[in-house]
């Protein structure tokens, strides 16, 4: 079974995201409202989380910033990083791509195809 | 839940025409106060007025473009959070996900889903529309095959075409080596793929779209044919203009967002081209069509073949040798993506064979001969330095130019000077990486000639001290009749222009740069420190053509640019011969 932490500000997108990857997956979801939370939670030993879903946009510590204080904790740095954009400007996604997540996925996505779009960009066949 | 969208929708439409009508009206008041030919007394004072007063109001409208590119930006993403969440409640509702929902409320829920989708597309378009129109979406040139392009979108528009039981038909009467031309091939893409997404629209079913290439020597030129109802012919201009429809309600029964071939109109136009709609001589239906020009070259006869993947855009074949078959693969693919072809290597013996097959190949046209060798220096078996001492052994490989890329620091490349001709230290950034190897294959081709038309002697300074390491030949004139007579010394590979010059301006440069047979079609960048309307753009195309606004884009954008776009007219015949 897989594990997804979903980091974003917004509660109604943290919610009809988890109940997408929930139905259409099946995975297991846990969520955190601030860049801060989630690497709490990425962090909690119990539920190490396969991939992270994380918003670029949030008050405080944004999804960037987040990103690369993950980095910095070696237990959590090699769980894989979406990160989950409003925006399509391409130089958006070349920072982001510099920045080695291991993919962007865009707002707003389709619930019905978000759990294949993780998986497709982590090489997940299962 | 529509209207509210429809709200959002109209709160963005109306700030965005609020902010349009005032820079109309700041452009009014500018021209307004044109010199008037007055007692020359005065005339010197004035002028001195008028040069102060332009300064404050370049001032003011760079001030305002930065805002609004931050309204937009913010209203980008403002809109899409919550439509984030309609459009995932939606959905999951929709699909019965999470249990059934009665046929009534089933159809509500389908009238409000495809509704947001129909929003988003909408939200997505006039973002689209809006980012090209500011010159925020500069062209990425390379050489292209017109074939490829509409071979990959019928591919991408086939399920469409399918559901609607309409067949999807390409030919092409074009010559060979007359189907490349330069130009942003995403750009193209979407315009095809808007042009079959209407034809598929408006035909009936049972019937078939013809998508017809026609190219000669001097343009690219591509129709597609469909069977429908066929446009009025009032109509045939007023399809390309914003929300304009043929009959009403076709967007909302079509799912279309009224800003399609406006889409396409500005991408043409920004690649200097035509886009026009025929009513069908025989029979019903309309027919599209696209023209671009394009300038032959020597190299396109070399092409290995007309079935070229999306790769070969004719950018040359890379060799790409690392141990780490990760680190290729994310090579491999970003120079695919800029347009390079690409051979992969896991160790130097498997260089030296695939180089050495390479060459008798290209020797016998069976291939293309390696445009260069991305090579690690650290390698189990053979090492990179070992590598490059059997490349230089054997003359067919002797001349392959060499990038290295290593952990080694690029000040540690006088160790292999000489056998090297660049380096780049990993990790790398994909830019970096880019900059090099172009750097290196233009080494090859030789140096390049630009114009710089720029009266500021300190901003001349700065832009050409960019482009001095690029091996790039730079003249500067700083007035209309420098560049005149420097023209008329022999067409520069393209021409960089500010706008405002002592003697004149940009305007009348291309005006007469455009009666003259040997440069009318000369690449041109324009470097601006004022918005150019559309209107002023179609004054100002050359060739190819690009704008930019000096507060919007940093140095190194244009730069890039630039090398890319001379690197690809340089290698074949030049374009002022076209």
């Amino acid at each position: 079974m897989r594990h997804i932490l979903i980091i974003d500000d917004e509660d109604d997108i943290r919610e009809v995201a988890a109940l997408s990857l929930e139905a259409t997956a099946g995975w297991e979801i846990v969520t955190a409202n601030s860049g801060a939370a989630g690497i709490l939670a990425a962090a909690n030993p119990t539920r190490r989380p396969h991939a992270i879903l994380m918003d670029v946009m949030m008050p405080g510590m944004d999804g960037p910033t987040t990103f690369r204080q993950m980095q910095l904790n070696p237990e959590i740095a090699g769980i894989p990083v979406l990160l989950l954009t409003a925006k399509v400007q391409g130089v958006d996604q070349r920072r982001f791509a510099d920045l080695g997540v291991a993919g962007v996925l865009f707002k707003p996505f389709d619930p019905l195809t978000l759990a294949a779009q993780i998986s497709a960009a982590l090489g997940w066949k299962d | 839940m529509t209207t509210l969208s429809w709200i959002f929708f109209g709160m963005l439409l109306l700030t965005v025409f609020l902010l349009g009508a005032q820079a109309l009206r700041l452009a009014g008041r500018a021209r307004a106060q044109q010199r008037s030919i007055g007692e020359l007394s005065e005339a010197l004072k004035r002028s001195q007025e008028y040069a102060e007063q332009q300064k404050s109001k370049l001032a003011q409208r760079s001030d305002m473009d930065v805002a609004k590119d931050e309204f937009i930006s913010t209203v980008s993403h403002e809109l899409r959070t919550p439509l984030t969440s309609i459009r995932g409640a939606l959905g999951l509702l929709s699909a019965g996900l999470l249990g059934n929902v009665d046929a009534k409320a089933q159809n509500l829920l389908r009238i409000a889903s495809s509704n947001t989708e129909r929003l988003i597309r909408l939200i997505n378009d006039i973002l689209d529309l809006e980012r090209m129109e500011s010159g925020r979406a500069p062209l990425k040139l390379r050489r292209c095959s017109i074939l490829d392009l509409a071979r990959e979108a019928i591919d991408s528009m086939t399920p469409m075409a399918d559901g609607a039981g309409v067949a999807l038909e390409l030919t092409c009467s074009a010559p060979r080596d007359s189907i490349y031309f330069d130009a942003d091939p995403d750009r193209i893409l979407q315009v095809l793929t808007n042009l079959l997404s209407n034809a598929i629209k408006f035909s009936p079913e049972d019937s078939k779209v013809f998508v017809q290439i026609e190219s000669d020597t001097n343009s690219v030129a591509l129709k597609v044919v469909d069977r429908g109802r066929g446009i009025p012919a009032d109509k045939l201009d007023a399809v390309f203009d914003r929300f304009q429809q043929v009959e009403s309600g076709d967007a909302s029964k079509k799912g279309g967002t009224g800003l399609g071939l406006a889409i396409c109109r500005s991408i043409i136009q920004q690649h200097g081209g035509a886009i026009w709609a025929q009513a069908n001589q025989s029979g019903p239906g309309a027919t599209l069509w696209m023209q671009l020009s394009r300038s032959a070259r020597a190299s396109d006869t070399n092409l290995p073949s007309l079935v070229a993947g999306p790769g070969e855009r004719g950018e040359g074949l890379i060799l790409v040798c690392d141990d780490d078959a990760g680190i290729r693969e994310v090579v491999a693919e970003q120079l695919r993506q800029h347009g390079y072809e690409i051979m992969e290597a896991g160790s130097g013996e498997e260089v030296i064979a695939i180089a050495r097959a390479q060459a008798a190949r290209a020797r016998d046209h069976s291939g293309l001969p390696i445009s260069a060798l991305l090579l690690d220096l650290y390698m189990p078996g053979l090492s990179g330095w070992e590598t490059l001492q059997r490349l230089k052994e054997t003359p067919a490989t002797a001349s392959i130019p060499v990038v290295v890329l290593s952990v080694i620091p690029a000040t540690e490349r006088t160790l292999l000077a000489g056998e090297a001709q660049g380096w780049v230290q990993k990790p790398f950034n994909e830019n970096l990486l880019l900059a090099e190897l172009g750097r290196v294959l233009r080494a090859k081709a030789g140096p390049g000639q630009i114009l710089l038309v720029e009266q500021d002697q300190s901003q001349a300074k700065v832009i050409m001290g960019s482009f001095e390491q690029a091996g790039i030949r730079m003249d500067h004139a700083a007035t209309l009749q420098q560049a005149v007579d420097r023209c008329l010394l022999g067409a520069p590979d393209l021409i960089i222009l500010d706008l405002t010059l002592p003697d004149g301006d940009g305007f009348s440069l291309v005006d007469w740069l455009r009666r003259q047979p040997a440069l009318h079609s000369l690449p041109l960048v324009v470097y601006s420190s004022r918005e150019v309307s559309e209107a002023e753009m179609q004054k100002l195309r050359l060739g190819p053509t690009q704008f930019f606004t000096k507060a919007k884009v940093r140095p190194s954008e244009v730069e890039e640019l630039v090398l890319g776009m001379v690197s690809r007219l340089r290698n074949g015949t030049p374009v002022a011969a076209a």
